[in-house]
């Protein structure tokens, strides 16, 4: 974790984009890489670096732009990102990266609670035909993987996407207490996610998303049931777009040897992984394959949207309670113009100078805390606000008391963050 | 009772003590500053607890959890900026007791509240787990949605002295909730085209926003002159009227906390503020409230800690976070081949009860951590004040930058930070903005989430008993808001008088 060792001279630093935040998959995956290269590889200087954002678009669109011919970057991605890319809008996608490898993934289970009428796939997918309303499906956030599997599966017993009345939650563990309490017909999710309520028996697994059976899942994949459907939540690497065959040679050839190492396999072991690994050729095709069928489930789901049936005059849609909350906002923020116009509010001269430098000083950080980096911000936005907030006129002598202290502050702030916590913050390499 | 004991034997050992000690005393220090919560700290700590022997590594991570519910009052307290969504409540009040000369009473009263909420809440996670489970099931979407309507009318009637700045507030935290991509649907709201707001307005940021920029602003707007910051009077600790007034609060507070932070949407902010709510109802000083009353600290703080020991009770029996730190906790198991669920406690006895049996060692160290600490903690406030504000800012921007690593939200920070200082100025609470970012989406998404389920049928919110008698309290509540007159005028010439002295 004390990551900002200085590089070992000759070693390039191999910057893996993690394009989420500290502690999801994405993220959990980089993490794992790092150690086990640093493993495998003594003296290799290797770093994550997290850009998290509406479903890894915009850790690509960084990647994309300022990585261009680097061969000493790499970026984590998914599946996920092949829905988010296009259910997002993003103007860049992940065909403009070089492929590398696929790593893990984890194939989809679809449940039932104990007490349910449904005892296989067969029955489920036969109620669904005929009311598809009725069946209410629960998973993960709209466009991830547990939404894909069961639009896909729609489309394949020739039920258009748009006719599931699928039930987001946060995610599979969420969706976990509605279909335990009864609230859903089935649930569909990663297979750990519902692992203990499996073992314990108060789950019953239809179906599982596998191209055939998997190991230590006591269940039929949905293939075996007649539907020609199999989907993994899997996660790959690819490196930026502009690199020569040769690095890319080297890069594919460097990640085959971390995921063949017995430190990988332990990490895949211990963290309920499943092996996917595939480079190369196979790969590439690979990745084409996914984007087109999901693009094509997507397309068509946005073509015909519309809202599902309602018996109701009212229906809701995502926009209504925003809508009409703007609408009351407007009218009690008027109110509230028309009932102050008729007390002055006084804020003294002292006061306004004071405020106006306070929030010059605000808004000038963000623009200066990259680039002259945290502790050089951080000094400055401590001494404005302290001289401003003096009540006598700052001198020479104050300024300098102040610029002393917050250069002092902000530099133990620094490294209990950086050595400590292990927060990377923008700032000069010690 | 024996599995308990044979925890208790888990837990002290020397070295799992000292990995619970090391978690409390981090915890207090994370809990401390503003944006770096416990479910952060805990993610950046996980690579690096590969090597650990996972009792201790949760453990260690218990420990922070409880420790950052404890270190967040303080400043709270002591500055008027909460750096985290549980401990909102707990300023209302807690600042004004520490204007008044009694910081030291609040922040006392906060941690023996926490302690107590702490045990007697660990102690219920202990027995009552199953009972907890079959609670969580039954509540449903409909369910949720009446009770974070209960919660809405409970704001604005509760808080602030005007009902009709209560819900500008509200509303505007609604507004700001609801930017981003809608989680049931896909679609992007109110994200005017810029990329950086499809993922939402992070609490985190909007709390450091209003609260601490919100505060400095308003600070430097009164001019050099004023300081009305009284110096500590009486005993540093409480006294005997404090602690009278302070144990039943704990109590209730406890009692509100555990089961709501039970519930598999629960979360701090609801039992907080609940707890404020029922105090305030009950208390023969009604008129105290707002104004540094020692009761609305007791009661928050203690349903804060002890929602805190709720959330594990999804957690280890469901496998079903309910708060952020929670789902690291949740990454942390499986990190460790563990899952969390049913057959936790029968395959992993040891480790769980050893885990438990930490929890009530760690309230008692963290009691004995920071009441002690009280003092020096008071005497952050002797610190000369453009210091003191400079090192908020400076703290807060860190936090606010190193949640994402983005510099969008310093400018976000800045922005929110502008609004908090103008809601300041028309006497606005502030605390309703929070409420209704975070419970806002969630009131939304339950909302058309039991509508689907029920595929339209909008009588189900009436038809489940529990579901109807949350809207029926909601309504009464509501009822008693429209007896009292508004107090909008009379608030403003009480300013306005402020002003003039």
């Amino acid at each position: 974790m004390l990551i900002a060792l200085p590089a070992i001279a000759g070693a390039q630093p191999l910057v893996i984009t993690a394009p989420a935040a500290p502690g999801g998959g994405w993220d959990q995956t980089a993490r794992a890489m790092q150690r086990v290269i640093i493993d495998i590889e003594p003296g290799a200087n290797v770093q994550v670096e997290n850009v998290p954002g509406a479903a890894g678009t915009i850790g690509l669109a960084r990647f994309i732009q300022s990585e261009r011919g680097n061969p000493h970057a790499l970026m984590v991605t998914g599946l996920v990102m092949v829905s988010g890319v296009i259910t997002n809008g993003s103007p860049v996608t992940l065909s403009q990266t070089t492929p590398i490898a696929r790593l893990t993934g984890e194939y989809e289970v679809i449940v039932v609670p104990a007490s349910s009428r449904f005892r296989t796939l067969g029955d489920l997918v036969a109620a669904f035909k005929s009311e598809p309303g009725a069946i209410a499906w629960g998973g993960g956030s709209a466009g991830g993987t547990d939404d894909l599997l069961i639009r896909l599966l729609a489309d394949q017993i020739g039920l258009p996407a748009s006719r599931v009345n699928y039930i987001a939650f946060s995610g599979g563990g969420a969706a976990l207490a509605a279909v335990l309490g009864g609230q859903l017909a089935a649930a569909v999710s990663g297979y750990s996610e519902f692992a203990g309520q499996i073992a314990a028996g108060q789950l019953r697994v239809l179906a599982v998303s596998s191209p055939g059976r998997v190991n230590g899942i006591d269940a039929p994949s949905i293939r075996e049931s007649g539907i020609a459907l199999d989907l993994a939540n899997w996660r790959a690497i690819v490196a930026p777009p502009g690199l020569s065959d040769a690095e890319q040679a080297a890069l594919t050839e460097r990640m085959t040897r971390m995921a063949t190492s017995a430190q990988w396999q332990a990490t895949l072991e211990r963290s309920g992984w499943d092996d996917l690994f595939l480079a190369g050729p196979e790969f590439r095709q690979f990745l084409l394959a996914e984007q087109s069928r999901i693009e094509d489930v997507l397309r068509r789901l946005s073509t015909n949207d519309q809202p599902p049936r309602s018996t109701l005059a009212i229906t809701m849609t995502p926009m209504t309670l925003p809508a009409t909350t703007a609408l009351i906002f407007t009218m009690a923020l008027a109110l509230v113009i028309a009932k102050s116009m008729r007390r002055q509010i006084a804020i003294n001269s002292a006061g306004r100078r004071m405020l106006i430098a306070i929030v010059f000083a605000l808004a000038i950080l963000p623009a200066v805390f990259i680039t002259i980096g945290f502790i050089a911000a951080s000094t400055m936005l401590f001494a404005i606000v302290a001289s401003t907030l003096r009540a006598t006129r700052p001198t020479a002598r104050s300024l300098i008391v102040d610029v002393t202290v917050g250069v002092v502050f902000s530099t133990i702030l620094f490294v209990v963050f950086t050595r400590g916590l292990g927060v990377s913050l923008p700032g000069p390499a010690f | 009772m024996g599995e308990l004991l044979h925890g208790f034997a888990v837990a002290l050992t020397p070295a799992n003590l000292l990995w619970g000690l090391a978690g409390t005393t981090l915890g207090t220090a994370v809990g401390v500053l503003p944006g770096i919560g416990p479910a952060l700290t805990v993610a950046l700590l996980l690579p690096i607890t590969y090597t650990l022997d996972p009792t201790a590594a949760l453990i260690m991570f218990a420990g922070i959890y409880y420790g950052a519910m404890y270190g967040g009052s303080t400043t709270s307290i002591l500055l008027n900026t909460p750096g985290e969504s549980a401990t909102i409540v707990t300023a209302l009040d807690g600042h004004q007791m520490a204007r008044n000369g009694r910081a030291g009473a609040a922040l006392a009263t906060a941690a023996i509240g926490s302690f107590v909420a702490g045990t007697l809440a660990t102690l219920a996670l202990s027995v009552t787990a199953p009972l907890m489970v079959k609670l969580a099931l039954a509540f449903g979407s409909p369910e949720y949605f009446a009770l974070m309507v209960l919660a809405f009318v409970m704001v604005t009637t509760m808080l602030g002295d005007s009902r009709l700045l209560g819900w500008l507030s509200l509303l505007l935290g609604l507004m700001l909730g609801f930017v981003g991509i809608d989680g049931l649907s896909g679609h992007a709201r109110f994200t005017l085209g810029i990329p950086y707001l499809l993922d939402g307005i992070d609490p985190v940021i909007v709390a450091i926003g209003l609260f601490a920029v919100g505060e400095t602003l308003w600070i430097a707007s009164l001019g050099p002159a004023i300081d009305e910051l009284l110096p500590v009077r009486g005993s540093l600790w409480m006294n005997k009227e404090e602690w009278s007034r302070s144990w039943k609060p704990w109590l209730r507070g406890t009692a509100i906390g555990f089961p709501l932070g039970a519930l598999p949407a629960g979360g701090a902010e609801l039992p907080t503020l609940m707890s404020y709510a029922i105090e305030k109802r009950l208390s023969k000083r009604p008129e105290e409230f707002g104004r540094g009353a020692i009761e609305a600290v007791a009661g928050p703080e203690a349903a804060n800690n002890a929602s805190a020991a709720g959330t594990l009770v999804p957690l280890l029996t469901l496998g079903l976070p309910t708060s952020a730190t929670a789902a690291v906790l949740l990454a942390a198991f499986q990190q460790f081949g563990l899952q969390p669920g049913p057959l936790l406690f029968e395959h992993e006895s040891a480790l769980v009860w050893g885990v438990i049996a930490s929890l009530y060692l760690g309230n008692a160290m963290l009691l004995i951590l920071n009441l002690p600490l009280v003092g020096v903690w008071v005497k952050l406030l002797s610190i000369p004040r453009p210091w003191l504000y400079g090192g908020i800012l400076v703290v807060a921007s860190l936090g606010a930058f190193s949640v994402h690593r983005s510099a969008g939200d310093l400018i976000l920070m800045a922005i929110i930070g502008v609004i908090g200082f103008a809601l300041r100025l028309i006497d606005a609470p502030v605390a309703p903005v929070m409420i209704g970012l975070i419970l806002g989406p969630a009131a939304d998404q339950h909302l058309r989430r039991a509508l689907a389920i029920s595929q339209g049928d909008w009588t189900v919110f009436f038809s489940r008993p529990l579901s109807a008698a949350l809207l029926l309290a909601a309504l009464v509540i509501a009822g008693w808001g429209l007896r009292r007159t508004s107090a909008f005028a009379r608030s403003a010439s009480a300013r306005q008088a402020k002003i003039e002295t």
